[in-house]
């Protein structure tokens, strides 16, 4: 893969993230960044987004999820332990 | 408790059963819906119906996916509808980021640019994070429950084919196009000082 055309070698940039390549594919596909500066600085920028673009906002942290909770729970009562309507 | 007795007490009612799986899953349940409504309200509500039809559905539940998945596929299903209701749906195009960026040799027609900011150096990393964030949120619903899934809930690849009805190759190709994307739209939002 060093002397591989530059698209092919961003195209399995994915590929090479999830680990979804051997281990010679994954040697040479880091062989082709060390030698061409502009496919380096993709996968770098693709890397930085993809890391910034997982991490968890305020959002996305732990809340009071109380409200949800006891919505889905009253939803999901079995019938036989609710409350007896009268008439 | 094994998924299959776990899904008995849940058809039967049980709330601790209920509690347990609520408490396990809420978070990443909510965190998807917030991300793919738009707030989190909207998140909020679209769980909370998507689970009572999990429960009213649980009887033709054939455990041919994990419940997990199957939660998912639930949430995502009612949040579609809701952007469906607010004409939201926004598919990607098929164009792809770098289709002009290569000659016909597969060499860069046009480098990618030196950035020299915040997402090259992470100097301002609070800066770029909040960046990064708006323009996820800016994908093609497509692309971004799978980046979403993926990258932020991190399911794993059987969970998210599952919950989306997709093969695990076109979650493959989806995910490295979000990804394409997404830097793509960084950039060019950096770029333009946005």
């Amino acid at each position: 893969m060093p002397f591989s055309p530059c698209r092919v070698v961003i195209e399995r940039i994915s590929a090479v993230i999830d680990g979804e390549v051997s281990a010679v594919d994954r040697l040479r596909f880091h062989a082709h960044l060390a030698l061409c500066p502009p496919c380096k600085r993709y996968y770098a920028q693709l890397v930085a987004v993809r890391a910034l673009g997982s991490e968890p906002s305020e959002e996305d942290l732990p809340q009071d999820f109380a409200a949800v909770m006891s919505f889905v729970l009253d939803a999901v009562e079995p019938p036989d332990s609710r409350p007896r309507q009268s008439g | 408790m094994a998924e299959a007795e776990l899904i008995d007490a849940l058809r039967a009612g049980d709330q601790d059963a209920w509690r347990q799986t609520l408490q396990a899953n809420l978070p990443a349940l909510i965190g998807y819906a917030t991300r793919m409504t738009g707030d989190r309200a909207s998140g909020e509500e679209v769980v909370q119906e998507a689970l009572v039809t999990v429960y009213k559905g649980l009887s033709a539940f054939e455990g041919r996916c994990s419940l997990r998945s199957w939660m998912f596929k639930a949430v995502r299903s009612r949040a579609l509808d809701e952007l469906r209701r607010r004409g939201r749906v926004v598919l990607s195009p098929h164009g792809d980021p770098l289709e002009d960026a290569f000659d016909g040799r597969g060499r860069w027609r046009e480098e990618p640019p030196e950035l020299g900011s915040d997402l090259d150096s992470r100097i301002d990393a609070q800066r770029a994070l909040a960046q990064v964030r708006r323009q996820v949120d800016r994908l093609p619903h497509d692309l971004r429950e799978v980046f979403l899934l993926r990258e932020v809930q991190g399911l794993d690849s059987s969970e998210i084919c599952a919950a989306l009805e997709i093969t695990p190759q076109n979650l493959r190709t989806r995910l490295h196009r979000a990804r394409k994307q997404l830097r793509a739209q960084v950039v060019r939002a950096i770029q333009e000082g946005v």
